[in-house]
């Protein structure tokens, strides 16, 4: 039976899912031309916006006499460095998902392939996938960077190589890091960390950013120690040891035309992308076994020093001791037992998926670090003009936020339901009730928060008391729409085949809610600011109520309808 | 030949395996049975090598899957209660697949496919995608490209769920047949039927301990009593 000359296993593992992916693109093209099309044109048009929007930024920056240089180049730094972290990030959760949540991972582990090759499979597997989006979202700002710079045709071939080098380390070091929280960090001890990890990032981002005191006497005598000075919180971006630091250099220098210093930083690169290749293709596939095995073998224990954390094991009636959870809901006395049950059973799903959460505390930590350093901006804006664009954008900012959210987590939520309707589907509660009750949720919450998100940067801008209330009021009713839109639209367009909730949001329903979300957000916005009665000129009173009727019909009509769709959608559902 | 000593797996406070010491000799087809959360699926994780034993150790025809486990999986076919399979292939790309995987040559994988197809009834749905097949047929694509490699030994976990009582049927004679033919046949069910037909010997997990290991007629001598269901009850209820 082994007589033939084998083929090398990775060999065979991209054949099979090269075969596997374009499939998949073929069917989801046949399946909805509409989609493919959609999504055609968002990649073409963000590309040409992207190049468009940073050709102009850098034109604009490079015309500071003196300045522009120094500015774009530290921007390069500061861009390569943001992404490495972003890099790092996004290969720890992908690698940890598909090292130690896969099913292919398994399987392949139970067939002659070296757990070696498994890994490096995985690996390359998670780069891929976590990096893909990233570079799409750069691309149109290097291209543009090349193109202030009038570089030579051959910048456009070094920088791919650079990049594709460059982004070899942080896919590395994320398995590296998934592996070391696979073998030693449990479920309960991975949720504390990322909550200390966010405070952290709060607490850090809000002292790091702390304006720099600069006087007009300052700006028209020592414009270079202003600047200086103004850069030095980023000069974390020049750090040597830095990858991100090479990259920079080597496509910086390659512009200016200083090719020994771009060969230099490109072989520091490859010298560092094969040592670390080296190690990772051929000497962790024995700990990636170790830390398998370990989280195959936690089942319910836990790691030491977190079992103070743990409920006592129940024993008979005890199990069934109502928890805080349970308690809480019976607040909501006014609501149906079935219904709470419902919420509580969401709540706590969401809980202990700790990607879904943790995904939403990142989102929500960085607006909040955002809001909490408008208080040391606002001191500087002494133009209501400025006070204005700052406080219509923080509403953008958390709207935008806010659909985000809503598209990623509201709706998938029916779909999600798709195995458990034997449950929910059949019980006296009904799906017609059962979709309210997770608008009606989400959007309570979704509300609390961005409302008082909202509020706070207002407070911050020190925005006058009625102000203050017509910005809450605004996120508010957006809420109750982008809540409305993502289950109206999770319920027509459901998807029950599937069980990631990442890939259920990427289908055609998922694209749609995104876009009208964010064409929403886009044309309210402008419609507030243009009929607002103080902001950019003001506008008549008249005008100022009418904006708010159109917004308020605007906004119900995109929610109820969709709302209603997704329950008459629901009414016949057949899985 | 499947050798299982003093094999213990703990999940954190939870023992799943306890101490079990266990050798199924080439040419028997054994079954292992217990009730639920018994530890046979544990049991057969560790021996596919998916997991790491907290002590002890499984060797598979003489290889021990933990020091060299290519050596011991190319010797193996094992099938899981859910099995993975690529659902945008169709079955004949699995099982090239797989093939390859096992270094198999063209014309013997081609050749073993069809006369595995062919009795599991397969032949309608050779170029269908994966994931347009019911669960049943799916199980049965499976079990074709774990058999397809001539394995020296056979670790099926519950493979007739799913399967019409035709392909149980069938199933069942092609297990048979490879027990005869030498191949070490190792089954975890929960069909008391399963074992009293074709087990060589029956082993009875129970918290994860081995509490009874025989075949039919010693488990009956051993208990005095003539029916495996009784017996099975008898020694995996609690306060037995």
């Amino acid at each position: 039976m082994n007589g033939a000359k084998p083929i090398p296993h990775w060999r065979l593992l991209a054949g099979v899912n090269h075969m596997q992916n374009w499939r998949r693109l073929k069917s989801a093209v046949a399946r909805s031309r509409l989609h493919a099309s959609l999504m055609g044109l968002f990649v073409v048009g963000y590309a040409w916006l992207a190049y468009w929007l940073f050709h102009k930024g850098l034109q604009f920056t490079s015309g500071f006499p003196g300045l522009g240089p120094v500015l774009i180049e530290r921007m390069m730094f500061l861009l390569f460095a943001f992404l490495f972290l972003l890099l790092l990030l996004s290969n720890v959760i992908i690698n940890f998902t598909n090292l130690f949540r896969n099913k292919e991972t398994q399987f392949l582990l139970s067939l002659p392939v070296p757990r070696q090759v498994v890994y490096r499979w995985k690996v390359f597997e998670s780069g891929i996938l976590a990096s893909w989006a990233f570079l799409f979202l750069i691309a149109p700002l290097v291209a543009a960077y090349g193109a202030i710079y009038n570089a030579p045709w051959h910048f456009y071939l070094v920088t791919p190589l650079f990049v594709a080098l460059f982004v070899v380390l942080p896919a590395i070091l994320g398995s590296w890091a998934a592996l070391g929280l696979a073998r030693w960090v449990d479920r309960l001890a991975f949720q504390v960390a990322v909550v200390l990890a966010v405070i952290v990032l709060i607490v850090v981002a809000s002292s790091w950013l702390q304006p720099e005191t600069v006087t007009d006497e300052m700006l028209e005598t020592r414009v270079l120690d202003v600047v200086d000075r103004l850069l030095a919180r980023t000069r974390f971006s020049l750090f040597p040891f830095l990858p991100s630091y090479w990259v920079s250099s080597g496509i910086t220098q390659w512009v200016e035309g200083a090719l020994m210093g771009t060969f230099f930083f490109g072989l520091v690169l490859l010298s560092h992308t094969l040592f670390f290749g080296y190690l990772a293709s051929t000497r962790t596939g024995g700990i990636f076994y170790g830390a398998l095995s370990a989280v195959n073998s936690r089942g319910g224990g836990t790691a030491v020093g977190w079992k103070f954390w743990k409920h006592k094991p129940a024993l008979g009636q005890a199990a069934f001791t109502p928890r805080l959870l349970d308690r809480l809901a019976k607040l909501l006395w006014w609501g149906r037992g079935d219904t709470r049950a419902l919420i509580v059973k969401d709540i706590r799903t969401f809980w202990r998926d700790a990607t879904q959460w943790g995904q939403s505390l990142i989102l929500l930590g960085l607006l909040i670090a955002y809001i909490v350093n408008l208080r040391h901006f606002s001191h500087r804006l002494t133009s209501d003009f400025w006070i204005d664009l700052t406080s219509y954008l923080n509403l953008g900012a958390c709207a935008l936020n806010l659909a985000t959210l809503t598209t990623r987590f509201v709706f998938p939520q029916i779909s999600l339901e798709g195995k458990r309707i034997w449950i929910i589907g059949m019980a006296p509660l009904g799906m017609r009730r059962t979709l309210m009750a997770k608008f009606l949720f989400s959007t309570a919450v979704s509300m609390g928060v961005t409302m008082a998100l909202v509020g706070a940067s207002c407070a911050m801008l020190s925005i006058p008391p009625g102000r203050v209330l017509y910005f809450t009021l605004t996120i508010g009713v957006m809420a109750f729409t982008l809540n409305a839109l993502a289950v109206g639209l999770g319920a027509v367009y459901p998807n029950f085949r599937e069980d990631n909730p990442s890939k259920i949001v990427s289908g055609f329903g998922g694209t749609l809610c995104l876009v009208l979300s964010f064409l929403y957000i886009v044309g309210m916005l402008s419609l507030m600011a243009a009929t607002s009665r103080w902001a950019f000129g003001g506008s008549s009173t008249v005008l100022f109520w009418l904006g708010w009727a159109v917004f308020l019909g605007g906004s119900f009509l995109l929610g109820w309808l969709p709302l209603r769709a997704g329950i008459r959608k629901m009414a016949s559902v057949e899985i | 030949m499947i050798e299982i000593d003093q094999l213990t797996k703990q999940f954190g406070d939870l023992r799943a395996v306890a101490d079990i010491s266990l050798t199924v000799p080439a040419g028997e087809f054994f079954v292992i049975l217990g009730p639920n959360a018994a530890g046979k699926t544990t049991t057969i994780k560790v021996m596919a090598g998916l997991m790491k034993p907290t002590s002890g150790s499984v060797r598979i025809c003489g290889f021990d899957i933990g020091s060299s486990p290519i050596e011991a999986r190319r010797r193996m076919a094992y099938v899981p209660d859910f099995p993975f399979l690529y659902d945008k292939l169709t079955p004949t790309e699995f099982f090239q697949f797989t093939g390859k995987l096992f270094g198999m040559e063209d014309g013997a994988m081609q050749a073993e496919a069809e006369r595995l197809t062919g009795r599991f009834n397969l032949g309608e749905f050779l170029t269908k995608p994966i994931e347009d097949l019911s669960h049943g047929t799916k199980q049965r694509v499976a079990i074709v490209s774990a058999l397809m490699h001539s394995p020296e030994v056979v670790v099926f976990d519950e493979p007739m769920v799913g399967l019409d009582p035709h392909h149980t049927r069938v199933l069942k004679d092609i297990l048979r047949e490879q027990a005869d033919a030498g191949v070490t046949v190792f089954v975890s069910t929960h069909q008391l039927s399963v074992a009293e037909e074709m087990a060589d010997r029956i082993g009875i997990m129970h918290q994860g301990r081995l509490v009874a290991v025989g075949s039919h007629e010693e488990l009956q001598a051993a208990n005095r009593d003539n029916r495996l269901e009784s017996i099975f009850l008898a020694l995996t209820t609690d306060n037995a």
